[in-house]
């Protein structure tokens, strides 16, 4: 991981900006000059959020030697708002997972460049918190 | 008077908010893992503690509790004119986690943002010091994090209470706060109880030290100073909550100054989730706003070691009522648990080094 | 017009004692001396993970050096998984606009330099790294996610998505050139260590070391380059209304012009099958088998010799031949050209006139196919 391009990144990273195109109407992940669906340059940054439903799953136990401290990683294919993209599931354990459950977003650590490096942050999605007073928005 | 119990202008906490990871690590398993005897956690009135998991860190823990504060508070996040964020786990010795916290909520870039250190109590640093900026007019806004993934060197007696987890405030002017400040006071000495030298992971400490001279030294001074300042007694607060290293010393202090077991118990959280350190007495301030009426007065005095103690009085608006349920409660994460062995603890906490964490 | 004159394979392996330019060299000299040429004007070199395994940058021009076919021309592609059929694309391009009459095409990749955690590190850099490449999506999480969609979608059970893997190693057991050379049953596949769950050991390519030739001429002879046909996919399959539908290689292949029954009356075809998932993917995307049904085809005997459909992969696949990333396009063009020729030491389809070769990388991020006649 390149430390300028994590830090260009980091709005879209951090609060899951992707791109909504004017012309076609179609919003995805992540961001983008030109819409990967028409080709269209009239496109705006476009945060992604809304409802988050798990519709597809993975345990992922041969992972990089950088990420053996969080395996098995958990990959989601994760709808939010109607966009999809493929992200990481966190505080979750293999048998809590279902599909089509709602998720969160949270901030949280996806790798750490070495022993003395970097630490990246970005959106992974969690099993949203039920009970009383959650305040999704 | 050097330090101003009531600036002419007054403030209050628009928005808070809590984090706790959905760890628990029972203290049994400590002791059985280092073969202490039943009885020398038993005392500590704590069953088990919150730690946080493989890719949380105090930093990703502050950014939740700020988000559930902003909630609540209402405001935009670029109102916010200050990030202070309090931690004695740094992720990074030189790198402030402010920056990234703020950036993160969208505060930035115009906006003052560090990270503060005082043991447990540069969050309440942070607080005391957004009370003046905020009476000032020099900001509006002010975001206080208390956040803590606290170590211990394992097998130390401290490994029993040290946990994670994060506390945050959104303070502003009192018009439209959901708690006004009353009054604040400061004590602080040089008193060594706990430390922990440069590049070393684990903190030391002086057992029974930490008790009398430090705890209990600084916090009954601070929360006397206050009473005295304001002209009230233990009798005229509704809640009483106190820096929470285990569950036995809040209770303690708060007897030997007057309070009553009802004032103290709605604050007490350490016996549910151990020691959040920068987040303790915090923690327990979010969680009696969970559930504060107005016009009810609440006494919080967070401590912290080398050592100093500050004492608030603050005052319950009709404002808060509509805010409870704006984002989730302190109890809502405590009743959110996965209880986990000490192997993975150990592997967490980064205490097995493949890489620090 | 071109012809695939000469062909050249290294046994796909862990290859310790043989560095890639070794493994380069051997080949490309084997397809040389099938192909009774020395000289080339071209050497297109096709290899995705080098850059990263091994370090080794202008690849091209170093290997013709050390075939020591001093002077040649030469030109390396890479397009991840894919690069061995890219290279096609190139080589295929140059002859038959005129500017060669003969090119070498060498496809190799090494995976075993360092260990597994370093080349998941580089096989994450297949798909985008400003999507889920971010992510620790390991060498097969996303085609974890993929399988967990389809058998959800399809309500196929695990057994049953078994058969592939269990078809693929019975025929790679009789390719000489394979690296996974013994039988599983769907039982034993289904029943392996998850590596992405629901993904199994068995359902996945091994890491392995490789190197394959072809030459491609001008002159005629006896397999002929019938089309050569490639199409960029959305970046992602996330990016899919259907993630399962491959639309990249359903746009190469359509581009190739052929009618319905032209495509299932292809005798033998060589498809990238990196994981099961993928196999039934490109077989669903393709129509040959219907949506959900391709495990289901393939566990009642299709796409094998004995059954009907084209014939899927007699080299036993990217699943058990192996996939050295960017040289799995060019083994899967010398597979596919002996059994043209009819001189494949594995399992034959007899009398095969027409094959084909659909190769891509990641979910579809881009995809290749060609299309080869007897003659």
């Amino acid at each position: 991981m390149s430390i300028a391009r994590h830090w260009r990144r980091r709005h879209n990273l951090y609060r899951l900006i992707g791109t909504r195109c004017r012309s076609c109407g179609r919003t995805f992940y992540p961001q983008a000059q030109r819409c990967i669906y028409c080709g269209s340059s009239d496109v705006e940054q476009a945060r992604i959020d809304g409802e988050a439903r798990l519709l597809s799953y993975s345990i992922v136990y041969s992972v990089t030697d950088e990420a053996r401290y969080e395996a098995p990683v958990i990959l989601g294919l994760v709808e939010v708002g109607g966009v999809k993209l493929i992200t990481e599931i966190t505080d979750a354990s293999p048998g809590e997972l279902e599909v089509g459950m709602r998720l969160e977003p949270v901030l949280r650590k996806v790798s750490i460049h070495g022993e003395s490096g970097l630490i990246y942050y970005a959106v992974k999605f969690r099993p949203a918190m039920g009970g009383g007073g959650s305040g999704e928005d | 008077m050097t330090l101003q119990a009531r600036p002419e202008k007054g403030s209050g906490i628009h928005g808070w908010g809590a984090y706790i990871p959905r760890y628990r690590l029972p203290l049994k398993l400590i002791a059985s893992t280092w073969g202490w005897h039943e009885d020398q956690y038993k005392g500590l009135n704590v069953r088990e503690k919150a730690i946080a998991g493989p890719d949380e860190d105090s930093t990703t823990m502050g950014y939740e509790a700020a988000l559930n504060a902003l909630k609540r508070a209402k405001i935009d996040p670029s109102e916010v004119g200050a990030v202070f964020f309090g931690t004695e786990s740094k992720p990074y010795a030189v790198k402030p986690s402010a920056t990234i916290i703020a950036e993160a909520l969208g505060i930035t870039p115009i906006t003052m943002a560090s990270d503060l250190e005082f043991a447990c109590r540069a969050a309440s640093e942070a607080m005391r010091s957004s009370i003046g900026l905020v009476s000032s007019g020099m900001l509006k806004y002010s975001l206080v994090i208390g956040s803590d993934t606290a170590q211990a060197q394992p097998g130390d007696v401290l490994e029993f209470t040290a946990a994670s987890g994060a506390a945050a405030f959104i303070l502003g002017p009192s018009s439209g706060a959901s708690a006004v400040f009353e009054g604040s006071y400061t004590y602080v000495t040089d008193t060594p109880d706990f430390w922990r030298r440069s590049l070393q992971p684990y903190p030391r400490h002086g057992e029974g030290f930490t008790g009398e001279p430090a705890y209990f030294h600084h916090i009954i001074n601070s929360v006397k100073g206050l009473l005295e300042e304001l002209g009230l007694k233990p009798g005229d607060f509704d809640y009483a909550i106190f820096h929470q290293p285990n569950g036995k010393f809040p209770v303690r202090v708060g007897l030997r100054l007057g309070f009553t077991m009802e004032q103290i118990e709605p604050g007490l959280v350490t016996p549910m989730i151990g020691n959040t350190y920068n987040a303790s007495a915090l923690m327990g301030l979010a969680r009696v706003l969970d559930r504060a009426r107005p016009g009810e007065r609440i006494l919080v005095a967070p401590f912290g070691s080398g050592a100093g103690s500050d004492a608030y009085s603050l005052i319950v608006t009709d404002e808060i009522v509509e805010r409870h349920d704006l984002a989730p409660k302190v109890d809502d994460y405590i009743a959110r648990r996965v209880e986990v062995d000490y192997g993975f603890y150990t592997r967490y906490r980064g205490k097995i080094r493949l890489m620090p964490r | 017009m071109a012809w695939i004159s000469g062909v050249g394979m290294v046994r796909i392996n862990r290859h310790y004692q043989k560095g890639l330019r070794d493994l380069a060299v051997e080949a490309a000299s084997q397809a040389l001396r099938d192909a009774g040429i020395d000289g080339v004007d071209y050497v297109v070199v096709a290899s995705s993970s080098s850059y990263k395994q091994v370090g080794q940058l202008d690849l091209a021009g170093y290997t013709a050096s050390y075939l020591g076919l001093r002077g040649a021309r030469s030109l390396a592609v890479e397009a991840g998984e894919a690069s061995g059929l890219a290279g096609l694309l190139a080589a295929y391009s140059l002859v038959a606009s005129g500017s060669a009459d003969t090119v070498l095409l060498v496809g190799v990749d090494k995976l075993t330099e360092y260990n597994s955690g370093e080349a998941y590190d580089m096989i994450e850099g297949l798909y985008d790294i400003e999507g889920e490449g971010f992510y620790n999506i390991g060498h097969a999480g996303v085609a974890g996610l993929l399988m967990r969609l389809y058998m959800h979608e399809y309500g196929v059970d695990r057994l049953t998505m078994s058969y592939w893997p269990a078809v693929m190693h019975a025929n790679a057991k009789q390719n000489p050139y394979a690296m996974l050379r013994f039988a599983v049953t769907p039982e034993k596949v289904a029943s392996a260590m998850p590596l992405a769950d629901p993904v199994t050991l068995l359902d996945s390519y091994p890491l392995g070391d490789g190197a394959a030739a072809v030459v491609i001429t001008k002159r005629p002879g006896q397999v002929r380059i019938a089309g050569v046909e490639t199409a960029t996919g959305l970046p992602s399959p996330a990016h899919r209304d259907d993630p399962l539908y491959l639309e990249s290689v359903a746009e190469a292949v359509s581009r190739l012009g052929l009618s319905r029954e032209e495509l299932e009356g292809i005798d033998v075809m060589e498809i990238h099958d990196s994981f099961t998932i993928t196999a039934y993917m490109i077989l669903e995307t393709l129509g040959l088998s219907d949506k959900g049904r391709a495990a289901k085809d393939l566990a009642e005997g299709k796409y094998t010799v004995e059954g009907g459909g084209p014939v899927m992969n007699p080299s036993g696949g990217l699943k058990a031949r192996g996939h050295p990333i960017g040289a799995t396009g060019v083994y899967q063009l010398a597979e596919v050209t002996m059994q043209l020729r009819g001189d494949f030491p594995g399992v034959k389809v007899d009398g095969a006139r027409r094959g084909m070769v659909i190769s891509m990388n990641a979910m579809g991020s881009s995809a290749y196919t060609a299309l080869l006649q007897a003659e």
